[in-house]
């Protein structure tokens, strides 16, 4: 005879149980950020394929300046380009962008966001700085578009919640 | 409670099934059943990304980078546990990416501390209001770490994928796959013997 709890034995429903409460544990105890299925849908929701994804890199987050200002820097690279921005908070409730491509060129830097807002762009210049300004908060994706004539893709960092 | 699904098992073949036609749809180049799969395997691919000890913005980034690339190679997945493996596969290396990363970069950064896998007994306490909810997670805490790693993806996994997920994760074929497996028969004993724990 074989012990109930056996190993062997295929699983039943009462260890389809033990999983399901253990996965609702989990999520409980360390919960995906609420709106990430919503940041993949942003990032799939760019049909081209011939993109260089860019990956984060590094983080700072530089605190509350002057009681109302908050500034995060981002740093993502992709294999064409580094991409560093600075987000920060105005106390209107709006964000600027510092952002600065490596190596610097002078580009469509686009800034997209969650149908149906309507993207922002602005041209990066030849050192690779350009600057966003009165952006809501909320999710966005930064691309930065290939000069004219030049036959380079795409660079897309991840949907980030500014 | 007297709404609980009588048969878990079966649901779960079901939800394999309809896993696997809306990715059928998705390659045929249909967003909403591509968006149907994403809500569907993001909790896996979360979990997956923390385990590899990645802090929130950067295992985020890497659950996206994850789907991206799915997207660019969406037409050589043909069934639903094929997705599966691929997904936790590439979720894993995009981790060791991103990890090597900000580990050359910053070295001593907060994040490291904070990518504890398993969050630590306090907290647990405080955010698990039902009891057995607490019974069951001190009864995991005491388990092999390697069955710990196990359960915790397997926990998010339509089981009929069990076996290649196993593989995905770099586990040996033994340790887990249609039969109920040591870690979870493990588990099982521990609750059963438990007053304060009920499967309801």
């Amino acid at each position: 005879m074989t012990a109930p709890h056996s190993a062997d034995q295929p699983l039943d429903d009462l260890d389809q149980a033990i999983l399901d409460q253990l996965a609702a544990v989990l999520t409980r105890l360390d919960p995906p950020p609420p709106d990430l299925d919503d940041r993949v849908r942003l990032v799939l929701a760019l049909d081209d394929v011939d993109r260089d994804v860019a990956r984060l890199r590094e983080e700072h987050l530089v605190g509350a300046v002057r009681g109302t200002e908050r500034t995060r820097t981002l740093t993502f690279d992709a294999e064409s380009r580094t991409v560093m921005i600075t987000i920060v908070d105005r106390p209107d409730g709006l964000v600027r962008i510092d952002g600065w491509l490596a190596p610097g060129a002078a580009v469509r830097v686009e800034l997209r966001h969650p149908a149906p807002d309507p993207s922002q762009t602005v041209e990066s210049d030849a050192s690779g700085r350009f600057v966003l300004d009165g952006v809501p908060h909320g999710l966005a994706q930064v691309v930065v578009h290939p000069a004219r004539g030049e036959h380079a893709p795409q660079v897309v960092t991840p949907a980030l919640t500014l | 409670m007297s709404n609980v699904p009588v048969d878990r098992a079966g649901a779960s073949l079901d939800r394999a099934a309809r896993l696997g036609e809306r990715l059928e749809r998705a390659r045929a180049g249909d967003r909403d059943a591509l968006d149907e799969v994403v809500r569907e395997l993001n909790p896996l691919l979360w979990r997956v990304a923390r385990a590899q000890g990645l802090a929130l913005e950067e295992a985020a980034d890497v659950v996206q980078t994850t789907w991206l690339e799915l997207v660019r190679g969406l037409h050589t997945i043909r069934s639903s546990s094929a997705l599966t493996a691929w997904l936790v596969t590439t979720t894993r290396r995009e981790s060791w990416r991103v990890r090597g990363l900000t580990q050359r970069q910053t070295p001593h950064d907060a994040a490291t501390l904070e990518s504890s896998p398993d969050p630590d007994p306090g907290p647990a306490e405080l955010l698990l209001s039902e009891e057995r909810d607490r019974a069951l997670w001190q009864h995991v805490a005491r388990l092999p770490e390697r069955c710990r790693a196990l359960l915790r993806i397997v926990a998010h996994v339509d089981r009929p994928d069990y076996t290649v997920v196993a593989e995905a994760l770099g586990m040996p074929r033994g340790s887990i796959g249609p039969t109920r497996g040591r870690c979870l028969a493990k588990l099982r004993e521990m609750l059963a013997a438990d007053s304060t724990w009920s499967p309801t």
